[in-house]
Formats: structure tokens, sequence, C-alpha cells
């Protein structure tokens, strides 16, 4: 059985993270002049946009899951209960 | 009841933040372009400026403003600039080619790519069978205006089919290389030294 309360923290958390990064490499990309400076050079504008495109997908599926998980997870529940 | 309040109040502080975070870095977008050069708008003396063509040429050039512009066929094209950072604008440019400069200068057999350099230290580079196959214009009017300094007065190039960061702005001097790995500014910092729209923006 599935720990729907962890599951649900576990998403809700990842996704804040991947929400954090996704802006903090936007601005790395269009304001590259205060973020490479502020990161000590460390978040360029090359990296920051390597980080940005590769962050799309797990964004996305993150904010579906987000939306959709419980609703589904009740809606397979209440299923099961009807066929037993 | 409190509990809600701070919720709430946490809430409208990360909207504040964000739309002061939109009027600083928004302000900054007109017609379409975004100011993204390295070391921000340059602004050149037309008095005292010099466009220096160098390396591998038989005659070095040393061109003032007025000689680039009125010593040479102008041309006009409609091309778009397409920016890394996903925006892009399609203007009018009116220019003279790079090749009717390079013609003057007399490129050497062995000279395969030219390095752009910029007034602000920025360079790229493109070859020069490019250059020559594709008519490159190197601009100093867009949509009938004189270049504004933010734009690159007194020239830019129109590096059509290539990255915007092709796109140098504020030329001071074109110089002819048998260096074909020579790389500039962004592409020694991970950019594509081909740079063309087809492909992407990472890579060789």
């Amino acid at each position: 059985m599935v720990n729907q309360r962890l599951l649900k923290v576990t998403i809700h958390w990842l996704l804040t993270v991947v929400v954090i990064i996704y802006l903090i490499t936007g601005f790395g990309i269009t304001e590259y002049r205060i973020v490479e400076p502020l990161t000590f050079g460390l978040l360029t504008k090359s990296l920051a946009q390597k980080i940005h495109i590769n962050l799309e997908i797990p964004f996305i599926i993150l904010l579906i899951l987000h939306i959709w998980l419980l609703p589904l997870l009740k809606y397979f529940k209440s299923k099961k209960l009807r066929n037993n | 009841m409190r509990k809600a309040m701070t919720r709430k109040g946490i809430l409208f502080l990360v909207l504040f933040l964000i739309l002061v975070a939109v009027l600083i870095f928004g302000v900054n977008v007109d017609s379409g372009f975004r100011e993204n050069s390295i070391k921000g708008p340059q602004e050149i003396d037309v008095e005292s400026y010099m466009l220096r063509i160098t390396g591998l040429v038989t005659n070095s050039q040393n061109y003032t403003y007025d000689e680039v512009v009125n010593k040479h066929q102008h041309y006009e094209k409609v091309v778009t600039l397409n920016c890394v950072e996903g925006w892009s604008v399609t203007i009018l440019w009116e220019g003279v080619l790079v090749k009717d400069l390079l013609a003057e200068a007399e490129p050497l057999a062995n000279a395969e790519v030219l390095i752009f350099h910029a007034f602000d230290g920025y360079t790229t580079s493109l070859p020069i069978d490019y250059i020559m196959d594709n008519d490159i214009l190197m601009a100093y009017k867009m949509d009938d205006v004189i270049l504004p300094p933010e734009r690159g007065f007194p020239f830019q190039l129109v590096a059509e089919s290539k990255w915007g960061y092709k796109w140098i702005k504020w030329i001071t001097e074109i110089e002819l290389s048998d260096d074909a790995n020579y790389r500039g500014y962004w592409e020694s910092r991970g950019y594509s030294n081909s740079a063309d729209l087809d492909e992407s923006f990472f890579g060789d």
C-alpha cells in the first residue's frame, strides 16, 4: 500500500525545489550579468540554460502529479472498493 | 485564524516580490529586443570611430564611419534575429556587404575565418565562405532608422540563419585568420561555434 501522505509530501517538496531552480536558472539566462557574479561564477549562462531546458519535463510531470495525484488515487480506491 | 493570516501574508509577500522582479527585469524590453550584451550598451564617438580590417589580408584597411557608409553599395534585407533566450525579432536591415569590404582588403588564400571584434571586448567568428556565399550585411540601419547605441551603433552584423550571439554589435575590427577552431566569447563558454539555427546552440 502506497503511503499517500508521504507521496504527496515528496511530490510537493520536489516540485518546490524544481520551481525554485527553474526560477534561478531562468534569471541565470536572462540576467547572467547579475547571477553569475552572485554565484561566484558557478552558474554561468550556458549552464543555467542547460539546467533550465532539462528541467522542463520534470517540472511538467511533477506539476501534473501535484494536481492530479490525490484525485487519481481516490478514484482508483473507490473503483477498487466498488469492484470488491 | 492567525495561522491563515500569516499564510496570506507570505503569499502576498511572494506575489509582491514577483511583481517587483518583473518590473525591474522586464523594463529593458523594447520593440522585441532584450538588452543582453556582455557589458551593456556602448557609446561610440562617430568622429573617432575606425573600422579595421586586419590579419591575413594583402591590404589592411582603416575606415571611418562615413567611408564605410558612403563609399560602399547599400543593401537591404528583411532578416529575423533569433536569440538563444527564446525571443526573436524580424527587422528590415540596411547596410554594406562584408564581402565588399573584404574585396578591398584582398584576403590571403589561407584565410578561413573572420574574427569580429566589438568595442566592448566581445568577439565571435564566422567562416569566410559563409560570409561570401550568403551576402552577409553589416547593418547601420534597422527599419530605416540609424542603429541606436543599444542596438549596436555604428555597425551590427546581420548573421542570417545563425543564432543571435553571432550578430555582433559595435563592430570595431574584422580580423582574418586561418584558425578554424577559434571560439568567440559565448562559443568559448559552451555555445556552438557553428551556431546554425537548425541545430542546437549547445555543442561544437
